[in-house]
């Protein structure tokens, strides 16, 4: 059945839709302490049963910190609230939640160490470290110019929840030879290594079966501490275990993303021209390593200087520990906040010259490609930029008013490729990508690239979910890669499979494909960038409040081939909601204890209907030379939104935008009362 | 904890369960009843995930007891067709009009709509958004979540299934 029938009559399956016979139901005791020395726990399955570390898995995993590792129950010391640090469970999932009060649990609170840039410099948070500094690099070189225009500025961007609608779940269950395990996830594979590594299982003894997978956006293809618990329970008792996320745990102990202060430093001449960046580049990784914050530092560097042709870049990248949830990647991971600096910067450079901020642009971008100091490549981004100016208006708009305009390289996670499966029978076809969909509708691209290769209707064709026992490699859903890399392997799976036709018949044909049974397997491997470009130009209108509301959201972007157009205009509207999300609702806040004030989704700031406006896709049309002629998607809306809405209440309300989310109690201070 | 008998209507059958009073209304559905379209999204009643159609009102099942539904009426996204193997015309919109990417929400969205929709015949977009804003999406950015509504809205004229007396709707929120 098509998937968005299956959802509109209440047949999907999802994670908490599955129960077995005799299911225990797993619930949390965690932490309500940022930091604190654990003296002693009585009840519950502790650290004492479960002496076990986390693997870094997945979208920006680490290697190289075993000390750091997250513990799977918290041993000696918490380091963030809502750190798991017992487990109880029942027969019924009410009474599992009862048993959480029986279990006692005796801390020594200690001082929390909240401030990223005040963790920096603060004594280190554990015995055994000489300072809180996780990650440490220097991208680019020193440099010395002769600038008359030299600009500083301080930029925030907030943590943010990945929030989506469908918590975390997982059920686990054990036959006395292997694990399976039902979840929500973005990747089966990397859920498969991640219990292979942690417990110490053989690959084939454990499989890993997606489910119906509401909404991800970063969280779930990561591997969490929760899992292990359910699965070593599942394998101690010999009964199905299922662990379902409230949504408060959602906000205390999920990772987020965001979490990322920038100083930067931009040197110019008169003319506009930039001559050099310096700064620093400063990750919230949160209490342990093992989420993507001591990649995500570097990462951000590396994509400093965007669009532009600079010459001179020298930026320390540093991921320093607080007493937060490790911080994970959220739709965008990294590229935001590098667009956001980097931009905002240049807005600020055109106000200091008086410079309308489109020729500041022009004048920096390049008319070759470029590699930068940093080592970001760069397609020629003139050109891109004069058609994106033409095509949204930009003069049109400039007579109007208070509107931003941001541009962007998307630097999707192309690296290592990804697989695909093709299995033909009865009639039917079947289909497996390594990366497994989680709201984006894998199924519309799946039969738009199979009724081009094969020639065959697309209602034979099926998306499947993930398992590991049907797919044995893969890589997952996440970086804006599925199209470009997933749609590849589909690709030449399908070109192998006509082949094999060929091969038998001497003629392809749909008729004799059907008719037979054939099973096609691809790794395509792809070690290489591909980054692509994009702009966002957005209006906003704010009334006597300081509120502001977001009229016009167009997007501009090159997506290579649109393998399917529903699956585009989607993906661009989502991540729009989600960048004006960033930019004017969505954080997760502490107090100077580091207790968490947001408590609710609502807190958190996820966008509703009357919060954001239509959108406009243009397509700037250039193939990508990947099989499936592709190029990313999925975050170019996050990248470009916030930096063009920043720049539009800028100059609406006239207050210079740093931070986000911004603060409605700042925008209130650019009211005057009538 | 003292059980207590309740009898709940549910798409027509009555489920009748002894069941803890701090049993929430989504878990009698989804647990007693086994109707797992019914999905929980938060803990606060912000993103209507659970919503369902009782008495006649779209409600958010997360935030209503099982003994405060005893007697009513409940309509699930399984019982909104009312003809098997066809579509109600705003579940039909939805698939038509692409309402939908990860799913988890739109059996809320659905059943919202269909309030919406029994209780005013014209809506325009502002209304839509209005209505659907106890609703959250995160993945669609609501654009086509707006186009089905409208579409659904074509659809109920043109096939003339209003089903007013059937389903009473009372004063919204």
């Amino acid at each position: 059945m098509d998937l968005s029938e299956k959802m509109v009559t209440g047949r999907g399956n999802f994670v908490d839709d599955i129960n077995l016979p005799g299911m225990l139901h797993l619930a949390f005791v965690r932490s309500p302490y940022p930091r604190a020395r654990i003296k002693g726990i009585t009840g519950g399955i502790t650290s004492r049963d479960i002496d076990m570390k986390m693997a870094s898995v997945g979208e920006g995993a680490s290697a190289g910190f075993e000390y750091l590792e997250h513990p799977v129950l918290a041993k000696e010391y918490v380091g963030y609230v809502g750190q798991p640090v017992a487990a109880v469970y029942s027969e019924n999932a009410y009474e599992a939640e009862d048993l959480v009060d029986t279990v006692d649990v005796d801390y020594e609170p200690l001082t929390a160490i909240v401030d990223p840039e005040k963790a920096l410099s603060a004594d280190p948070m554990y015995p055994g470290l000489k300072s809180n500094i996780l990650a440490d690099r220097y991208l680019g070189e020193d440099f010395q110019v002769d600038a008359p225009v030299v600009i500083e500025d301080h930029f925030v961007n907030h943590r943010i929840a990945t929030d989506p609608i469908e918590p975390r779940g997982i059920v686990a269950a054990y036959d006395g030879k292997r694990l399976t395990v039902w979840i929500s996830t973005q990747s089966v594979h990397t859920i498969k290594q991640g219990f292979c590594q942690v417990m110490n299982l053989s690959p084939d003894a454990v499989r890993v079966i997606q489910t119906d997978t509401g909404g991800a956006f970063g969280l779930k293809g990561g591997f969490y501490p929760e899992y292990v618990v359910a699965a070593w329970l599942a394998m101690k008792e010999g009964r199905p275990v299922k662990w379902i996320e409230t949504r408060s745990e959602h906000l205390l102990a999920s990772r987020p993303g965001r979490g990322v202060v920038g100083r930067m430093k931009l040197y110019a001449n008169r003319e506009g021209r930039i001559l050099g960046i310096k700064g620093d580049v400063i990750v919230d990784s949160g209490a342990f390593a093992g989420g993507s914050g001591e990649f995500s530092s570097r990462f951000i560097a590396m994509q400093i200087t965007g669009p532009y042709e600079i010459n001179n870049a020298h930026i320390h990248a540093l991921s320093v520990l607080t007493n937060k949830v490790p911080q994970g990647p959220y739709r965008g991971a990294g590229r935001p906040e590098a667009a956001f600096f980097m931009e905002r910067m240049v807005d600020k450079l055109a106000d200091e010259l008086h410079m309308d901020p489109v020729d500041v642009r022009m004048i920096n971008a390049t008319r070759e490609p470029f590699k930068s100091p940093t080592g970001l490549t760069v397609e020629a981004s003139k050109p891109f930029l004069e058609q994106a100016v033409k095509a949204m208006d930009y003069q049109g708009h400039r007579k109007k008013g208070n509107f931003g305009f941001g541009w962007f390289v998307l630097v999707p996670a192309t690296m290592p490729g990804e697989t695909a499966r093709i299995l033909v029978e009865d009639r039917g076809i079947k289909v497996w990508l390594g990366g497994t969909a989680h709201g984006q509708r894998h199924d519309l691209f799946v039969k738009s690239i199979l009724a081009d290769e094969l020639g065959v209707d697309p209602e034979i064709v099926e998306w499947q979910k993930g398992d590991t026992d049907q797919l044995k490699e893969g890589v997952g859903a996440w970086g804006s890669r599925s199209a470009m890399m997933g749609g590849s392997a589909l690709v030449e799976a399908a070109r192998k499979l006509r082949e094999q036709v060929e091969k038998k018949y001497g003629k392809y044909s749909v008729s004799k494909l059907l008719d037979g049974k054939w099973d096609s397997y691809e790794y395509f491997h792809y070690d290489k960038p591909y980054t692509s470009l994009g702009a966002n130009l957005i209006t906003v209108s704010t009334d006597r409040y300081g509120r502001v509301r977001v009229d016009e959201c167009i997007s501009y972007y090159d997506l290579g081939k649109v393998l399917n157009m529903d699956n585009a205009t989607g993906q661009n509207a989502g991540g729009c909601a989600e960048g004006i999300g960033q930019t004017l609702y969505e954080g997760l806040m502490f107090d100077d204890n580091g207790q968490m004030i947001t408590s609710s989704i609502a807190d958190a700031g996820v966008v509703k209907a009357t919060m954001v406006p239509r959108y406009r896709l243009i397509l700037h049309r250039s193939e990508s030379t990947l099989p499936s002629k592709a190029k990313g998607l999925g975050e170019a809306p996050t990248i470009g939104t916030p930096v063009a809405l920043s720049r539009a209440i800028e100059v609406a309300t006239g207050l210079r935008i740093t931070e986000t989310p911004i603060n409605p109690e700042y925008l209130i201070s650019a009211v005057q009362e009538p | 904890m003292t059980e207590k008998e309740v009898s709940i209507t549910i798409n027509g059958e009555t489920k009748t369960a002894e069941v803890e009073p701090r049993m929430l209304l989504v878990h009698f559905i989804r647990e007693i009843a086994g109707l797992t379209g019914t999905h929980v999204g938060c803990d606060t009643t912000n993103c209507g995930a659970c919503t369902v159609i009782m008495d006649g009102r779209a409600v958010k099942s997360c935030t209503i007891l099982a003994v405060q539904a005893d007697g009513k009426k409940i309509t699930t996204i399984e019982g909104l067709s009312k003809t098997p193997g066809k579509l109600h015309p705003v579940q039909k919109a939805f698939v038509d009009k692409h309402g939908l990417q990860c799913g988890y929400c739109t059996s809320g969205m659905v059943l919202t709509s269909f309030w919406l929709l029994n209780k005013k015949k014209k809506v325009s977009e502002e209304e839509i958004r209005e209505a659907i804003s106890g609703n959250l999406c995160r993945c669609t950015g609501y654009e086509s979540i707006v186009d089905s509504i409208e579409e659904a809205q074509r659809n109920l004229e043109k096939e003339g299934e209003y089903t007013e007396e059937e389903i009473p709707v009372r004063r919204g929120r």
